[in-house]
């Protein structure tokens, strides 16, 4: 049993879709925002993979700086989205 | 990679879309935080799978505090105008989607042509570009696009409310 790009790529996009269904699926608008992560966590889950098997020769801390950026991004997102639903709904 | 690692790294890509299905598809925001939860951790172990053992960190932190927020007493919910056929739609869409990115992931055929330098222009190519020789440049353009969000948002609080 082995691991290749093909299947992080699956994976990834795996989360993606997931995350894209949460999103469209949800009538709540504050719960469709936690499909965000998900896709964000696919992308990131793209970016690892990438630079631990594509990217040979080379550094792979580029795919992982990305994984981050994208983690703290998603966090970001979710907390405005969540603050500002508060105050629309307290109007 | 030994088998360990494929097998580590098999289960926690399972556990993951598992929460994801759970953020999804679970009627009560405490149930969809804890799938939050669910997905953080599998991420997290993903990640360390692949070696990033820094950014298992990170998303583990993140997304757990994401997660905290989700099922937090902050929490209010908005509903939708949009009816059920709109979300009927919105969810074939996302099939579409998964059939479209596990096409491209098992075709596998990128596009490797040869730019300046005599580098090749594939996957590893773009990422050599982008954080390699463009960093900075990325880094900069996402840093704006944050602010340009925040800015937007701001300013359309302002508007309602001076309205």
């Amino acid at each position: 049993m082995s691991v290749g790009l093909v299947s992080v790529l699956f994976v990834a996009a795996a989360l993606v879709a997931v995350g894209a269904f949460a999103a469209a699926w949800r009538r709540d608008l504050t719960a469709a925002l936690a499909g965000v992560p998900l896709m964000f966590a696919g992308a990131g889950v793209a970016f690892v993979g990438v630079a631990r098997f594509g990217a040979a020769g080379g550094p792979q801390l580029f795919g992982q700086e990305f994984a981050v950026l994208l983690a703290v991004a998603s966090l970001a997102l979710v907390a405005l989205g969540v603050g500002m639903a508060g105050r629309e709904s307290s109007r | 990679m030994d088998s360990l690692h494929a097998i580590g790294f098999y289960v926690s890509s399972g556990v993951s879309v598992a929460g994801g299905l759970g953020v999804a598809l679970l009627p009560r925001r405490d149930m969809r935080g804890a799938s939050l939860l669910v997905v953080a951790i599998g991420l997290a172990a993903i990640y360390l799978t692949l070696s990033a053992g820094f950014a298992a960190v990170v998303a583990l932190v993140c997304y757990a505090g994401a997660a905290v927020v989700l099922a937090g007493p902050r929490y209010r919910s908005l509903d939708v105008v949009a009816g059920p056929v709109w979300r009927q739609v919105g969810g074939v869409a996302a099939a579409v989607l998964l059939a479209l990115l596990a096409y491209s992931a098992f075709r596998g055929a990128f596009a490797h042509v040869t730019i300046f330098h005599g580098e090749t222009f594939g996957t590893a190519g773009i990422g050599r570009l982008l954080f390699e020789h463009d960093a900075l440049a990325v880094e900069a353009i996402a840093a704006l696009i944050l602010v340009a969000l925040a800015g937007g948002a701001a300013a359309w609080r302002v508007r309602d409310r001076t309205r």
